[in-house]
């Protein structure tokens, strides 16, 4: 009895401890979920974009623009306008692609592309300010300061693996600078969000 | 040792040896297909075969119902990769996998002889280019890491575009990356047992398995998650299972009731143990003949022949009932025998006439009645009275009790009012007459078909309803003509005439369509000058696509793909199913998806005017065979009456006596058809049938009726007897027809009403002095 006693008091106390620290975090301290906290939009919002893909079967970056937006909570649409007009729009589970090249409109879901979904949830997660969802698909790491940060996303799972190695977003504030995807067998591609693009 | 003597050691003998051979020779099938008619043309028949054993036999359709949607998703993952894990399945389906493979190195080394894009300008300088510039963008997808291998050796992306028409359209929803139903509520799969659906012994183990699998799943799910399982498959082991249950049940009841009744009736043992003799003799030596006849006997045949036989329990009671203190059974017998005789040969010329049905269940079920019942008959006649012992004398009859039926032979007229007013009723009603669906006589419950038609629905695996057959003398001959009629196809497709197809040739096009590809593919300089001028300004490493131009130029010499090259593959049995060689000849069936209306599209068919094409509604084929085979019976049953009314005429020597013979059974055949119409069910094939075995009873009973008996005790006798044959036999199809099994309730209900419609017909025709006392 005794002893059990002893054992309640010590739980108590790790207990005060935890809480302790909680409530430090969400004071001042620079973590992860202080800068979602900073990213997260609030209404929609749509920002141009520059991106570069580097390829082993190609001698120099193919560069694309367009405009990225994103309608909370889960629509998130990508925009190419050049070199051809091509449309990404994920909404909940699904993505619809269209190309004016090909020609072609599809649907599918983001289910059929295991890859694809940690990809999306990527920035969807980010942009919602999801902090659980992020952690769930990826280890993320975060570096630097609340002027001048980096976060690394990691996926954990396997078949997210398969197209993505890791995810290094980095940028100033709630506003982020730059996405960097590399892909295992070392391709990337690095998108810059333009600054003065109405959000 | 006296003859009679010997005559029962005989016997005896061939009854052990009869019932060695009945328990270790016969089989006993319970496949309703071998049932089945079989067409009456080579492709009609070809045709059934397939279809019963072919592809859409084989599918099975799954679904797991009864949680949330990411449960039913997690589980049918799991589930899947269990099914996959037993080996029974060619294919195991739930929308988690791409068309993974083994087949993938079959389509990729022959991509330039499969792919449907190659024609004249494949590889010109501006398709290269238009190519290559969707690489690019494929390269700056997200999926590009899926796609990059592929792009030096494939850059026309011809990979891609064989495996998007292979897998097919017409898929269902997915959610967390498998197949839902609409509205979420269950999780859908699709496998293809190695087995044949109609194989219902090998399905049953399967999907025993199946749910085993399932349950152990469950273990940690909730309770309410449960399995729903439907295909050709789950239809063939319901209605094995029905059948064996029913046949079983069903005879072990109709048996203990007429031994029962004849217990009561009579108050004997000996009597009711007697009244077995002939009745195991004749089913002994019915399935004998059934098997050396057929090689196997059905369940249903024996287990309604069993029942059917219960009349031949009529002819010791005939004996019976004339057993009195002044003769000794053989004399009895020798002096009812010439009634008895035409009674036993115009019955068993009305079963003779199933022999000509054609259709092998009433064939089957024709033996087995003829060989049961002239053996039973034989029994009695020659056999039985041995048996009988001296002393045995049944419970004497009150000799009076028949002035009590009197006024029945008042009321002839009523007869030809019964006949007028059923007739009137079959007229009038709002029952069709004839029963027109196939379907209709499926021992598989309307619940269970309910929920495969919507099953099918959500899983867009329509059941093969509507078939292209296209023949031809070599396998090429047949590729190539279904290369024709893919091109017909094709806008009928896109106009919506009819929803899909699923062509063997898209799988395997044909020889000289692969040749033709091949020649298509320009020559190793050419190809590399076009493919120089295509990538001026595009940014792809020099010397990317040297594996391309190695691809293509060994395209040119390769021999075309044949259908060899699908062995042990997920497409083998697809293929399998599409097209066959049967005797010498080769068919490909191209299976239709959802025609809106069929007499336009067998209009547009017939319009092509392509002799090696035809299109076959099989629902409409089967459903016509039915009819067919039903107006063929009736046909049968109607020279059949004809021939007793002959046989009838010369053995009694006289055409005065048909009347009262031939009129009850007349007016209860009217009578029960009016009756079957009044209970919300039509004719079909079973119910003409069983009019055969209603013909013979009447006889039966009419003759007995009918003949001269001297004693007041005689009478009352014989009257006994019929009233106790009767009885006997509407107890026995009475509970035939509360059986669940279609062909059974319809022969148990229209034999119960005939034979009791026959018995007071004849009653009532009967002699003037027949009832009355002295």
């Amino acid at each position: 009895m005794t002893f059990g006693n002893r054992l309640g008091s010590v739980i108590a106390g790790c207990g005060f401890v935890l809480v302790g620290v909680a409530h430090n975090a969400s004071g001042s301290a620079w973590t992860v979920e202080t800068l979602i906290g900073l990213i997260k939009v609030q209404g929609e919002s749509s920002v141009a974009f520059e991106e570069a893909t580097y390829s082993s079967l190609l001698t120099e970056p193919i560069i694309s623009r367009g405009v990225l937006r994103f309608v909370p909570p889960d629509k998130l649409e990508k925009i190419v306008t050049a070199p051809s007009h091509e449309r990404y729009v994920v909404e909940g589970d699904r993505v619809t692609f269209e190309s004016e090249r090909r020609g072609i409109k599809r649907t599918v879901s983001l289910d059929d592309y295991p890859a694809l979904r940690s990809f999306v949830e990527a920035f969807r997660s980010s942009l919602a300010g999801d902090v659980v969802q992020l952690r769930n698909i990826y280890e993320v790491t975060m570096e630097g300061t609340r002027g001048r940060w980096t976060l690394l996303l990691r996926p954990h799972e396997s078949s997210g693996k398969s197209v993505v190695d890791y995810i290094l977003l980095s940028g100033a504030e709630g506003r982020i600078a730059t996405i960097a995807i590399r892909s295992p067998d070392g391709d990337r591609a690095v998108m810059t969000l333009l600054p003065g693009a109405p959000r | 040792m006296s003859r009679g003597h010997g005559i029962a050691m005989l016997w005896v003998l061939l009854m052990a040896a009869g019932m060695w051979l009945a328990a270790t020779q016969v089989a006993v099938h319970s496949e309703l297909a071998d049932l089945l008619p079989e067409g009456t043309t080579a492709t009609q028949r070809l045709l059934l075969n397939q279809v019963r054993s072919g592809l859409a036999g084989r599918l099975l359709l799954l679904a797991v119902e009864g949680g949330a949607p990411d449960e039913l998703a997690q589980a049918s993952r799991e589930f899947s990769e269990r099914l996959r894990a037993t080996g029974h399945f060619t294919l195991v389906e739930n929308g988690a996998q791409d068309v993974r493979f083994r087949e993938g190195d079959l389509i990729f080394e022959s991509r330039y002889l499969l792919s449907p894009t190659i024609g004249r300008d494949a590889f010109s300088r501006d398709s290269l280019r238009r190519a290559l510039e969707q690489r690019l963008d494929d390269l700056r997808s997200p999926l590009a890491p899926l796609v990059k291998a592929t792009i030096p050796a494939d850059p026309t992306g011809e990979f891609f575009a064989i495996l998007s028409a292979w897998s097919g359209d017409d898929r269902p929803e997915k959610h967390r990356g498998v197949w839902v139903s609409k509205d979420r509520s269950k999780a859908l799969l699709l496998v293809e047992t190695k087995a044949a659906g109609f194989d219902a012994d090998a399905q049953a183990t399967i999907h025993q398995e199946i749910r085993q699998i399932f349950d152990s799943l469950l273990a940690a799910r909730p309770p309410s998650v449960h399995l729903l399982m439907t295909g050709a498959g789950v239809f063939a082991v319901e209605a094995k299972q029905t059948i064996e249950k029913e046949v079983w049940r069903l005879s072990t009841a109709a048996a203990a009731l007429v031994l029962l009744f004849l217990f009561a009736s009579y108050r004997s043992i000996t009597l009711v143990l007697l009244s077995l003799i002939p009745l195991t003799a004749g089913v002994m030596a019915g399935m004998l003949a059934v098997q050396g006849w057929f090689g196997f006997i059905h369940g249903i045949t024996l287990g309604f022949g069993i029942t059917l036989l219960g009349v031949v329990d009529d002819y010791p009671i005939h004996l019976f009932s004339h057993l009195s203190s002044r003769g000794s059974a053989p004399a009895v017998m020798h002096e009812i025998w010439p009634t008895m005789r035409i009674g036993v040969l115009t019955t068993a010329i009305g079963f003779a006439a199933l022999l000509f049905a054609g259709f092998p269940a009433l064939t089957q079920l024709g033996v087995f009645a003829v060989i049961g019942i002239l053996t039973a008959a034989a029994v009695t006649r020659w056999v039985l009275p041995l048996f009988v012992p001296d002393w045995f004398l049944p419970r004497p009859i009150s000799p009076a009790w028949p002035s009590r039926l009197e006024p029945l032979t008042r009321m002839k007229p009523v007869i030809p009012a019964v006949i007028v007013l059923a007739c009137a009723t079959l007229l009038w009603s709002h029952t069709p007459l004839w029963e027109a669906e196939l379907a209709g006589l499926s021992p598989v419950s309307e619940a269970k078909r309910q929920l495969d038609r919507q099953m099918r629905e959500e899983l867009g695996a329509p059941d093969v309803r509507d078939l292209l057959v296209i023949e031809g003398q070599t396998d090429e001959n047949v590729l190539q003509y279904a290369e024709a009629v893919e091109v017909k196809l094709k806008p009928l497709r896109d106009s919506g005439v009819i929803g899909g197809y699923d062509l063997v040739t898209n799988y395997l096009p044909s020889r000289r369509t692969q040749q033709d590809r091949q020649s298509h593919l320009p020559e190793q300089s050419v190809l590399m000058h076009n493919l120089d001028q295509a990538l001026k300004g595009l940014p792809f490493t020099p010397g990317l696509f040297r594996p391309f131009l190695a691809a293509v130029e060994s395209a040119r010499r390769q021999p075309p793909l044949e259908r060899k090259a699908f062995q042990d593959t997920a497409f083998e049995a697809r293929l399998a199913s599409l097209m066959f060689e049967h005797r010498g000849s080769w068919t490909a069936v191209v299976p239709l998806r959802r025609i809106e209306d069929r007499r336009q599209f067998a209009d547009i068919v017939a319009g092509w005017n392509v002799a090696a094409v035809t299109y076959v509604d099989l629902k409409q084929e089967s459903n016509g065979l039915m009819r067919a085979y039903r107006d063929r019976t009736f046909v049968i049953v109607v020279c059949g009456l004809l021939v007793i009314s002959i046989v009838l005429a010369i053995g009694l020597r006289s055409f005065n006596q048909l009347g009262p013979i031939l009129s009850p059974i007349l007016g209860a055949s009217a009578v029960v058809a009016a009756v079957v119409n009044l209970s919300g069910e039509s004719l079909s094939l079973f119910h003409i049938a069983t009019f055969l075995l209603v013909i013979g009873l009447g006889l039966d009973y009419a003759l007995f009726f009918n003949r001269p008996e001297g004693t007041e005790e005689g009478r009352s006798r014989t009257l006994y007897g019929l009233l106790v044959c009767s009885t006997t036999t509407m107890l026995v199809f009475g509970v035939l027809a509360g059986s669940s099994i279609p062909v059974l309730h319809a022969i148990g209900m229209t034999a119960a009403v005939g034979s009791f419609c026959c018995l007071l017909f004849a009653g009532i025709m009967a002699k003037k002095g027949l009832y009355a006392s002295a």
